[in-house]
């Protein structure tokens, strides 16, 4: 037998050796092909300041998932970026786990980052570690996170924007005085944001809120449905729904083909995905306007915002992405099928203004 | 690195085996071929990431892998018996969501919090001892059963919401809780600059290994998932003991809820699902630790171990987490070679 038995247990030395060649050889190939999107650069023309100027600048994303389309060209378009400004960007990735999303950031911490970039994440989880970084020196940049720690840069979507952009396009569409419905859940920090938008501009447009429903759950398109048929089938009159959140807006076009609807009444959506750009252009869809911001743009933007808090050039305490406006004329006029098209037709999706200078080479188009 | 040693290969069977270089050989690849890659594997990190070398590194990847290791503590108990227990991470789950309502809804002291955790962490050791020892169903199965149970009303207990401090509860008022500071510091507080978590994790191993490499009752616990029929035989309450094993899962479980809980610092409901899959791996790569071939409490910590050297070092590296997870996968497998094909075929 022992013949047999010695070869196989150095094959399994072996292939652990093996194991920790790959490992070797994958790290130099990793950061080579780290930002392989599609994104053009925009040469810098400044010199670089501090501390850019001396070297590979390290920095850390932490973030809470990084799974699903919009987090993942979130996450390319901040690697992108990175490459372009010589930063060298190490990835946490917590998989939805919130404990591993604090040890990462600890660990984040202790890897000698000059600067740490959180994505999302509970604020009870990883208040203490921001503190930590905070005091330890480490320049902190919050994407959609609620932090109190002074000094912490906080960047996020502006979801005021987004809902106003949509609402102009509303206004546009059914007029003053029209009878419209709403669908919309409370206790969402963003879709309350977007409700007091909305409150507002049914008191300016002397709108008729007839209804107002909507739940979010594991499947929030489908499960809106039945809410919504409900409320169209007592308010078949009204106009114009708004639904301020694409999940919403999905349920609803399916309630409004439901009940066979759609030439009469007009959805109002938020946010933007491939799907919803299908979603919005298919045949009799009601769904006539959206607004969004492209998740790589601000994945970019956010990495570029860090940048100059590193350089000392930020010199304000939070930055916002503004929401772009899309209507279902213009994605079928331009005949736009998915978000790498939707860039290139509106280039306002860029966010190339945001965040930059002369020294940054912009990876927005 | 030791494959230079497969040349030695003898060319004929007449040399007996126990004197024979080649079975010598095999067998301290056996026997330390799993330490001798944790080794390598922490002194190619520690020499090519500079920052892997920091105490602070190293006291967090122990942090990290604590709450796996413990629940793999609790899965080594039940194989020692021959079973398995699928819900610790249910469990501990439920220790998160039980911590959060008694301190956040209920507005009680962090001992009570502690206590209550504790306590649903024994009676879902009950739970799976009643469906397993009364009920005679297969362990996988039961464990597998109450795994969903308890992640169902788990959600009922909190009515599918995330208990933060803060919140309004269903009656229109404010929570008047929070995490107590004294909660929070087992996660979150250190000793002598090492994080309380992890000595928690040192001190239930040693504990676990003196009850069962030490005791009679885990002597008597090895020999039930030997041989329960022997076992029986010879006059062992098979049953009670194999309830045991399962109790003392759920309490270990619920022990690492406690430290997910502090970690979080909310009645996050996801918590504890990761952790099932990593707690049976690090009990399955123990197996093969000093070439025993069963369960044991120091493979399993030297698992957990070496399962937090791969997660750390490989993302210092830069390398994204699915890459890790086909090397944690791959180490997996080449420990289950040690622990089945090697030391099986040593043992015929």
């Amino acid at each position: 037998m022992s013949r047999v038995r010695l070869p196989l247990a150095a094959l399994s030395l072996a292939s652990v050796s093996a194991l920790l060649l790959a490992g070797c050889s994958q790290s130099t190939d990793a950061s080579k092909t780290s930002g392989n999107t599609a994104a053009s650069v925009a040469a810098a023309t400044g010199a670089k300041p501090a501390p850019f100027s001396e070297g590979t600048v390290k920095v850390a994303l932490v973030r809470q998932s990084g799974a699903g389309d919009y987090f993942e060209q979130w996450g390319n378009g901040a690697k992108a970026q990175a490459k372009a400004l010589g930063i060298d960007l190490t990835v946490y990735d917590a998989q939805a786990d919130n404990a591993k999303q604090a040890t990462d950031l600890s660990s984040a911490i202790n890897s000698g980052a000059q600067a740490i970039i959180v994505d999302h994440g509970f604020p009870a989880t990883i208040q203490p570690e921001i503190d930590k970084a905070v005091k330890k020196g480490i320049k902190v940049v919050v994407y959609d996170v609620e932090t109190s720690t002074k000094g912490v840069v906080s960047t996020k979507q502006n979801d005021a924007s987004m809902a106003q952009a949509v609402l102009d396009v509303m206004a546009k569409e059914v007029g003053k005085g029209a009878k419209v419905g709403y669908v919309n859940v409370a206790g969402y920090a963003a879709l309350d944001k977007r409700n007091t938008v909305w409150a507002k501009e049914v008191a300016a447009q002397g709108w008729k809120q007839q209804f107002k429903v909507g739940k979010v759950t594991d499947s929030t398109a489908t499960d809106n449905v039945p809410l919504v048929s409900a409320a169209l089938t007592q308010h078949s009159d009204v106009t114009g729904v708004f639904a301020p959140y694409d999940e919403l807006a999905k349920g609803t076009v399916l309630a409004v083909q439901n009940k066979k609807l759609q030439d009469k009444v007009k959805v109002f959506g938020a946010d933007v995905s491939n799907a919803d750009i299908q979603n919005m252009t298919a045949d009799g869809s009601p769904w006539v306007a959206t607004a969004g911001t492209d998740p790589s743009a601000v994945g970019a933007a956010v990495v570029r915002t860090t940048a100059l808090e590193l350089a000392g050039q930020l010199n304000k305490p939070s930055v916002e992405f503004p929401a772009v406006a899309i209507t279902q004329d213009f994605l079928r006029e331009k005949k736009i099928e998915n978000m790498d098209q939707l860039r290139e037709a509106l280039p306002a999706l860029n966010l190339s203004q945001v965040s930059t200078a002369d020294w940054i080479s912009n990876v927005a188009h | 690195m030791t494959t230079t040693q497969s040349t030695e290969v003898p060319t004929q069977a007449a040399i007996p085996p126990a004197t024979s270089t080649a079975v010598r050989v095999q067998n301290a690849v056996i026997k330390y071929g799993f330490i001798f890659v944790t080794v390598a594997l922490f002194l190619y990190f520690a020499l090519s990431e500079g920052s892997f070398r920091e105490s602070a590194t190293l006291l967090d990847t122990l942090r990290y892998v604590s709450v796996a290791a413990i629940l793999g503590l609790g899965v080594t108990l039940t194989m020692a018996v021959g079973g398995m227990d699928m819900s610790v991470g249910a469990v501990a789950g439920l220790g998160v969501s039980v911590a959060a309502q008694t301190m956040v809804v209920h507005n009680q002291i962090g001992a009570v919090a502690i206590v209550a955790v504790l306590a649903a962490g024994a009676l879902a050791g009950l739970l799976n001892a009643l469906l397993i020892v009364v009920l005679k169903i297969p362990d996988m199965l039961a464990t597998l059963g109450t795994m969903f149970v308890i992640q169902g009303s788990k959600l009922i207990l909190v009515d599918g919401q995330s208990i933060t401090p803060g919140m309004t509860l269903d009656d229109g008022t404010t929570a008047p809780g929070k995490f107590t500071d004294g909660f929070l510091r087992i996660d979150r507080g250190t000793i002598l600059g090492v994080p309380i978590s992890v000595l928690i994790f040192g001190a239930l191993t040693i504990g676990a290994w003196v009850f069962l490499a030490r005791t009679r009752w885990g002597r008597v616990l090895y020999a039930i998932g030997a041989n329960p029929e022997a076992s029986r035989l010879a006059g062992i309450r098979v049953g009670a003991y194999r309830a045991l094993a399962y109790v003392l899962s759920g309490v270990l479980a619920s022990i690492g809820g406690l430290i997910l809980a502090s970690r979080i610092g909310q009645g996050d409901v996801s918590a504890g699902t990761s952790q099932l899959l990593e707690a049976v791996a690090v009990a399955l790569v123990g197996t093969s630790v000093l070439g025993r071939g069963r369960p044991n409490v120091w493979g399993t910590a030297l698992g957990a171990v070496l399962i937090g050297i791969i997660t750390t070092g490989l993302t210092i590296k830069g390398l994204p987490y699915y890459t890790q997870d086909v090397v944690e996968g791959a180490v997996l497998i080449l420990a289950l070679v040690f622990s089945f094909t090697l030391s099986k075929r040593r043992s015929t």
